[in-house]
């Protein structure tokens, strides 16, 4: 049986959609939400399986599951983008200047940037968090600072496929400055590898922030966050397996989305790396 | 052979900037070694002195020089934590971990290569569907998540296996596997998903090349088009990723052996860091990190072997 492009083709829809769904839970989440009904404990009803109450069932202190699961997505999505976006904005510069200039600086600064990949990221994360203190902003840096040398690497990879094409040569003899060509010719065409580095990071940093939580080294209550609610789970799994099912599914959906999504749009905008689909 | 002269220079390199990396970043700690031996309500004059016997009013450059002098010579310090010396606690919990590395990889490699092919030989039909959305939905799950589940259906719901902690093989071979396998099985599935992507991509871009158009012209049956002409190109790609991978794992099982109280390498680490040890931090992190590169050199080198194109360039 032959499955029809036009399904396989959904798959960056429904990704879109996924993403597009948890992203306005988590702008719109707290707007409509109360903050004290995530807070607000049911002494009557702890770890109650779900019920009319309490459609998601409730943890260990009577607190409503699916609200804290609705405004956690708040926390889990704001410290991934931040995350990501800071290494965004250390690695695009190291990886253009690495690429574009090459030689002695290209030498010294991958020289660095794969000695840092020889640290598991999760490890380099962990280990920030724990030399800066756990706390929200703590942990965009630490993720943040993990996940930089890969997208350096490949920004610079694809920086020095762009600087030998014809037209940069062109723009070089035509007496443009560097600056100018990096800027004008150099970035805009790099610029659909970084948006699908981005989105896989961004899925690769929900996972980081859930596991960082989760250990305890991460974001610290009373924020919620899908890690901190998973590791909140572990000593009633046997009576509850709902507190853990439902932030788990929550990263998971999430991640899946950001997984689909940029498998399509490695597919569309960068038809070179083409796979993992 | 110039080829593995350069490699391991460069990995010496490599060593150095990773010694000086985790020596900075352990450095910018606040509160120091002696504060940590005698408690932050201790007499001044005493931390004062502790300080100073330590070696920490030296200025940062000697302390390095004393600290990686100490590693090389195998003096590797004492853990706060554990009151031990490092260096044996350290060599004893690597063994540890190695069980669940190596059973996680053989697991995910075994499976993942397989399905991987089966997917790239239906190429969008139902079993490529199947087996990609199997893999995409393995990748978007944390590792703790997997083990959580796994610790519901197994340990607890079926009552197969122990749930939490370690037993060397040495003393009883069947209690270590038993309490190896949903660690490993925890690390393992993710693994796996990943490696069955990458095993389908290469092998999808290799199956539309014109050598395996030839192959089947000549009229080879379809096995040895796919298994022998197929897959021999992509085993160096895929063995690529997998020592990527290795990192990867690395960084995994620090969560999932603290998960089932494992107690290897991931979880002294998480030990160390949750307790802010710093010599053992330090000691720990430089390993991990050394390991991870001499994986990522040994794959190389399997390339290198497995790939005569490589060879003669």
């Amino acid at each position: 049986m032959r499955i029809p492009a036009a399904f396989r083709r959904s798959k960056g829809l429904i990704g879109a959609i996924l993403v597009l769904s948890v992203f306005l839970v988590a702008l719109l989440a707290p707007v409509f939400i109360p903050e004290d009904w995530a807070t607000q404990m049911d002494m009557r009803a702890r770890l109650s399986p779900p019920t009319w109450a309490h459609p998601l069932g409730t943890d260990q202190l009577g607190r409503d599951l699916m609200y804290r699961v609705l405004l956690g997505a708040q926390t889990s999505i704001y410290i991934a983008s931040a995350a990501v976006l800071m290494s965004i904005v250390i690695g695009l510069p190291l990886g253009l200047i690495s690429g574009y200039v090459g030689r002695t600086t290209d030498n010294v600064l991958m020289r660095l940037v794969d000695t840092l990949l020889s640290f598991p990221a999760l490890l380099l994360a962990l280990t920030i968090s724990a030399v800066l203190g756990p706390n929200l902003q703590n942990t965009i840096i630490a993720i943040g600072i993990a996940f930089t040398p890969f997208l350096a690497r490949i920004i610079r990879g694809e920086a020095l496929r762009v600087a030998q094409m014809p037209y940069v040569e062109g723009a070089r003899t035509a007496g443009n400055s560097d600056f100018r060509i990096i800027v004008h010719h150099i970035l805009p065409n790099i610029m659909p590898a970084v948006i699908v580095q981005s989105t896989i990071s961004l899925a690769f940093a929900i996972l980081a922030e859930a596991g960082l939580s989760f250990l305890g080294l991460g974001t610290q209550p009373p924020d919620a966050s899908w890690g901190l609610m998973i590791q909140a789970s572990r000593d009633y799994l046997d009576r509850a397996p709902w507190t853990a099912l439902v932030p788990g599914v929550a990263v998971a959906v999430t991640v899946l989305g950001l997984n689909m999504f940029g498998d399509a749009l490695r597919d569309a905008l960068d038809p070179r790396a083409k796979g993992g689909s | 052979m110039s080829y593995l002269v350069n490699r391991l220079l460069s990995m010496m390199l490599t060593l150095f900037l990773i010694s000086v990396i985790t020596f900075t970043v352990t450095n910018i700690l606040p509160g120091d070694v002696a504060m940590m031996i005698m408690g932050t309500q201790s007499n001044p004059e005493a931390l004062a002195g502790l300080r100073q016997s330590l070696g920490l009013n030296d200025p940062l450059i000697v302390q390095y020089g004393r600290w990686i002098g100490g590693m090389l010579t195998g003096d590797w310090g004492n853990s706060l934590v554990f009151k031990e010396p490092i260096a044996p606690l350290l060599l004893q919990k690597m063994k540890a971990s190695a069980l669940i590395v190596l059973f996680s990889m053989s697991i995910a490699l075994v499976c993942a290569v397989p399905l991987g092919v089966w997917a790239a030989v239906h190429a969008n039909r139902w079993q490529d569907t199947a087996a990609s959305s199997a893999s995409l939905v393995g990748v978007s799950l944390p590792d703790f998540f997997w083990g959580i589940m796994l610790i519901l259906l197994f340990a607890r719901g079926l009552g197969w296996l122990p749930s939490s902690g370690f037993i060397d093989p040495a003393d009883d071979i069947w209690g270590a596997m038993r309490h190896a396998l949903l660690p490993s099985l925890a690390l393992g599935l993710g693994l796996m998903a990943h490696l069955t992507r990458m095993t389908r991509a290469t092998m999808t871009g290799i199956l539309n090349q014109e050598f395996i158009r030839v192959a089947r012209a000549k009229g080879l049956d379809e096995g040895t088009v796919v298994w022998r002409y197929g897959l021999a190109n992509a085993v160096g790609p895929v063995m690529t990723v997998a020592g990527l991978q290795v990192g990867y794992l690395f960084g995994s099982i620090i969560v999932i052996e603290s998960l089932f109280n494992f107690t290897g390498m991931g979880w002294l680490t998480y030990q160390a860091l949750l307790n802010r040890d710093i010599p053992l931090i330090q000691a720990s992190v430089f390993v991990i990190a050394a390991v991870v590169m001499l994986a990522n050199l040994i794959v190389d080198l399997l390339y290198v072997a497995v790939d005569p194109r490589i060879r003669l360039s």
